[in-house]
């Protein structure tokens, strides 16, 4: 049931690439847009068999693909992969469906949209340590692809950056998942938690601690977030809806499955210590935020800022913190796509991010009125408003933590209410006032006030809509979300070492920061 | 009559052996069929030579698939023998791991020659004088990774080098091949006179016997300076022949002069062959000095991932890129050597096999491209994928193969190394590994982006006056083969790889030396 979630988009892109002849890329985006399509539906039927009441991992499958090195074909999904999979699936669409400017090279386009479509599902749901990293690594050049073909004028730079950042990742979960399995003694790539009777507590530190490195770069974490603002204003709106919705959720995902779940006792320890990275990171994200004039690299900042709620709400571990971090990575998902699709419409019609540049684009004639109300839908729901998806994320996570760790909580609040500082900048400056399309330093005064942009089609809000509509459903009935992910994510938080050695920690000195 | 009874006693030594009765020392003829399969293709090629050009560029490929086609069947028909024997008089081991290493050679030269048809043929030279010699090549090859007395290794290893010089100088006319043959010989005459000095000195400690297993014997009891010194020679000449670094300094020049297929066979064949031979001598000898050797290869195989990876960073020209990215391959594969446990063995043999079929792949793209364009400039190739579809995807897939991208099969090879080096406790190897992986990502991901990423404006003059395709050339069909056949293996080879697994883990239980040095 589970392998269909690969299988789909992968021989949809193997069809797309022996597709006969030379296909108008109309007709490639129909194809992978029919594709994509299955891909949902069937991740909505998996959600139907899927069993709320079991925390474990469920409709498993598994067969032995490489004996030698404990490379196990094992898939499996428990309520913290089961969401991601559904907002991979449902974003992946998003993006094909907001591609209507690809002209050159369609083939390859859709093609390695789907194959990183397929790569993303399966390492949501790699139940295999060696897996999880294959198809970590699979989606990394399509990626790259994406970026340094259909990319902005400096692509190339941003695309080698994002490269090595991504493969040096990569190296360090691979050297900590080797380490973690051959330390133990005997080859076991297993998601088994590893004790201090297994390992001691040094060498649990150790690869802990490259897993960090790792799964910070892609998450990312301050001070591993250097390549994604460059990623991300390169990138074309569709891949920064990929890149921002569902590949950095890799990364948090990472952090919940296997920093904390394989190493509960080793966790435990630097909670303290990840708490205030986390705020640290909240706090430096939202205040690079503030100081960008491109709006892409603004929502890009954003997202360093909304990341380290996730490990704010890991580090704390309690059972309504980390359902709180499930919530966190659904809703700034589909905050962030609808951030980034309604950038690119201004950008598309405007020719122009910079906020300088850019007034009173709310104009309820000659501007785009509705792109702007969704916006303002977007901004509110990111800096926590209550009714969107934001609120009940952030609301529990800073719930569940502040027990465990009030001043980290503080200064990540402090971070929520700078969101909305920026964000509100960014409304005032480019969407209030009178309409223009002019740089500030402009020696002509009002150069081109006398601007009128073209109309937005309803075609091409329409997948913002649904965004939007997604965003306000799941903060006004979080209840549906939440019975998906409780059980596991109640289950994670009751790890039994997890518990005592929270207990233990809870005398230490570093527990009151 | 005395013909007939000496006739005779040959044929019963052939047959079982059981003859010779009180030595037990016997002929074992069987054991180097595959290379007899070799030799008379060769001995034909040069008959048929005779005849003409014509002829000879008629009747050599097929007398060439034939040879080397029903060596490969004869190796498959040796592996696992149950109950294995050494051949003539103990100086020859058909053991797994030597009919493993003798298949990657003789399909290296295989895929080899199917490149080099055209490319022969367009720089005007005998193609039976060349077929010949590269079967000479592979006869030495192919008896090294079997040979277990130290005159047969030299006498193999002299067989395979000489051969090596004429055809790195092969394009007479050219003069940087001609450098890269003079070169090539002086540096490998050092390495074959050093070996020799090595081995003259291990001849003295046996007291007089040249068989391995007389020498393992010597060594467990001496433990002389002279030991030392004979380890060092030894090991410099394995060093040389698979180009580990610092003696390593031939490889780029001759890569860049030789012709491309040659290199082709040099950069696989040539170092499986050396890989067998590090494996016969270090670990089957040098078992009592266990600690040196490894300590001496893990630095060879640090400086060799090292600096062949970052100094490919820097190459301009494909085959020098290629050149120094075979350096920094050997020194992964060396990280299986010194493990020393079955794993890492098997990874070995796994990573040889399948850097058999990626690297010969690039090559048989970068034949291709310059037989088209005539170039060998990273930069000519930019923007090729337009005109060029199938040497852009072939290239690319070889290149993310070598760079260990899953899910190509190189991917697979590297995890395994890497996860037979940590099993063992070689942390600082893995690390170093997993690190110049990184860095070569990055070269071989250059590559791809000047070919995949360019525009067509961005286009390199070279690719903007492409020929158009045509495959109706003599000797085209037969490239095409051959990269089809290596990008598929490459490609699909990794998600299919567990009897690869199976395979390279059995080359080792196989073979009685690696199982002791298990033990």
């Amino acid at each position: 049931m589970l392998s269909l979630l690969l299988l789909i988009p992968l021989v949809g892109a193997l069809a797309l690439a022996l597709w006969p002849g030379n296909p108008s890329p109309g007709r490639m985006r129909t194809v992978a847009l029919v594709v994509l399509g299955l891909q949902l539906i069937w991740s909505l039927l998996v959600l139907l068999r899927f069993d709320t009441g079991i925390s474990g991992m469920q409709l498993q499958e598994s067969f032995v693909w490489v004996g030698s090195i404990g490379l196990d074909y094992r898939l499996g999904v428990d309520g913290l992969s089961m969401p991601l999979v559904l907002i991979n699936c449902a974003l992946t669409l998003v993006s094909a469906i907001c591609t209507r400017d690809i002209n050159q090279r369609p083939r390859i386009y859709f093609a390695l949209l789907l194959v990183i479509s397929g790569a993303v599902n399966g390492a949501f749901l790699a139940e295999n340590l060696l897996l999880f990293f294959l198809f970590y690594e699979l989606e990394l050049i399509p990626l790259w692809f994406l970026i340094s073909i259909w990319g902005g004028a400096n692509r190339a730079y941003a695309a080698t950056k994002f490269l090595i950042f991504t493969a040096v990742s990569g190296m360090l979960i691979l050297g900590a998942f080797l380490g973690l399995a051959l330390l133990t003694g005997g080859v076991d790539f297993s998601l088994t938690p590893v004790t201090s009777e297994r390992l001691a507590m040094g060498g649990q530190l150790v690869l802990l601690g490259a897993l960090l490195v790792g799964f910070g770069i892609k998450v990312p974490l301050f001070p591993f977030h250097n390549w994604l603002p460059d990623a991300h204003t390169q990138a074309s709106t569709p891949v920064s809806v990929l890149l921002a919705g569902v590949l950095l959720k890799l990364g948090t995902y990472g952090l919940l499955r296997f920093c904390m779940g394989l190493f509960p006792e080793a966790w435990a320890l630097l909670a303290p210590g990840l708490a205030i990275w986390a705020a640290v990171s909240v706090l430096f994200g939202s205040l690079a935020a503030i100081a960008q004039q491109d709006m892409k690299r603004m929502v890009a900042y954003s997202s360093v800022g909304h990341m380290g709620y996730i490990l704010l709400a890991a580090a704390a571990a309690t059972p309504v913190a980390l359902l709180g971090a499930v919530f966190q990575m659904v809703s700034h998902g589909l905050i962030s796509a609808l951030l980034f699709l309604l950038v690119g419409i201004v950008y598309r019609k405007t020719g122009t991010r910079d906020l300088s540049v850019l007034h009173g684009l709310l104009n309820p004639e000659r501007g785009l009125p509705f792109t702007g109300t969704l916006m303002i839908l977007g901004v509110m729901a990111s800096a926590g408003m209550p009714g969107m998806a934001g609120f009940i994320s952030e609301f529990m996570v800073f719930r569940g933590s502040i027990t465990a760790f009030p001043l980290a909580t503080l200064l990540s609040m402090v971070g929520s209410g700078l969101t909305a500082v920026y964000f509100l900048l960014l409304v005032n400056r480019a969407f209030f006032g009178r309409l223009a399309v002019t740089p500030a330093t402009d020696a002509v005064e009002d150069g081109r006030l006398d601007v009128r942009l073209a109309a937005v089609a309803p075609r091409e809000t329409i997948p913002a809509m649904g965004l939007a509509f997604a965003v306000v459903a799941i903060g006004l009935l979080p209840s549906g979300l939440g019975k998906l992910s409780e059980a596991a994510s109640t289950s994670m938080a009751q790890l039994p070492a997890l518990v005592a050695a929270m207990q233990l920690a809870a005398l230490h000195p570093w527990g009151v920061g | 009559m005395f013909l007939l009874g000496a006739l005779s006693s040959v044929a019963d030594a052939i047959g079982s052996g059981a003859g010779t009765g009180g030595l037990n020392l016997q002929l074992n003829a069987g054991a180097i069929a595959p290379e007899a399969a070799v030799l008379i293709a060769l001995l034909t090629c040069l008959l048929v030579d005779l005849a003409g050009e014509k002829a000879a560029s008629r009747w050599v490929p097929p007398i060439c698939y034939a040879g080397l086609g029903s060596a490969l069947v004869l190796l498959a028909l040796q592996w696992n023998t149950p109950d294995l024997q050494p051949a003539f008089v103990g100086s020859f081991l058909a053991d797994n791991l030597a009919i493993a290493f003798r298949a990657v050679v003789a399909a290296s030269t295989l895929i080899s020659l199917l490149l080099s048809w055209r490319y022969v043929e367009q720089s005007g030279t005998p193609v039976g004088e060349y077929a010949g010699i590269l079967l000479a090549a592979t006869l030495g090859a192919m008896f090294l990774c079997g040979a277990t007395d130290l005159v047969t290794i030299f006498v193999s290893l002299e067989t395979l080098s000489v051969s090596s010089y004429l055809l790195a100088g092969y394009m007479k006319r050219d003069a940087r091949s001609s450098e890269a043959a003079l070169k090539y010989l002086l540096v490998g005459s050092a390495a074959a006179a050093v070996f020799l000095y090595g081995a003259s000195l291990l001849y003295g400690l046996t007291g007089g016997a040249t068989g391995l297993d007389a020498v393992a014997l010597a060594l467990r009891t001496s433990a002389s300076p002279v030991t030392a010194l004979a380890l060092v020679f030894v090991l410099a000449t394995v060093a040389f022949k698979i180009a580990a670094v610092p003696f390593h300094q031939w490889t780029p020049d001759v890569y860049e002069g030789s012709p491309t297929p040659v290199v082709a066979f040099l950069s696989v064949g040539s170092k499986a062959a050396g890989f067998a031979l590090a494996l016969r001598i270090l670990v089957g000898c040098f078992e009592s000095f266990d600690a040196q050797w490894k300590l001496l290869f893990t630095v060879l195989a640090v400086l060799s991932m090292v600096l062949g990876n970052v100094v490919a960073l820097a190459q301009t020209s494909m085959k020098r890129m290629l050149a120094y990215s075979s350096i920094g391959q050997a020194g992964f594969v060396m990280i299986g050597l010194v493990c020393g446990t079955e794993d890492g063995f098997a990874a070995m043999v796994l990573y040889m096999a399948a850097y058999l079929f990626m690297n010969l792949g690039a090559f048989a793209c970068i034949i291709l491209f310059s037989l088209r364009t005539g170039s060998d400039r990273i930069a000519d190739y930019a923007g090729l994928y337009q005109k060029d579809p199938l040497i852009t995807l072939g290239l690319s897939l070889c290149l993310l193969s070598l760079g260990g991208i899953p899910p190509m099969l190189g991917f697979f090879g590297k995890i395994y190394l890497f996860f037979a080096g940590w099993a063992d406790h070689q942390y600082l190897l893995v690390v170093v590994g997993l690190v110049t992986s990184v860095v070569s990502i990055y070269y071989y991901i250059s590559v791809i982006k000047m070919m995949v990423v360019k525009e067509p404006q961005e286009a390199s003059d070279v690719v903007k006056a492409y020929p158009a395709i045509n495959w109706s050339v003599a000797g085209l069909p037969a490239l095409r083969t051959a990269l089809v056949g290596c990008v598929i293996v490459t490609a699909v080879g990794g998600i299919l790889s567990n009897p690869l697994f199976t395979w390279a883990s059995q080359a080792v239980t196989g073979t009685p030396m690696l199982v002791q040095a298990i033990g």
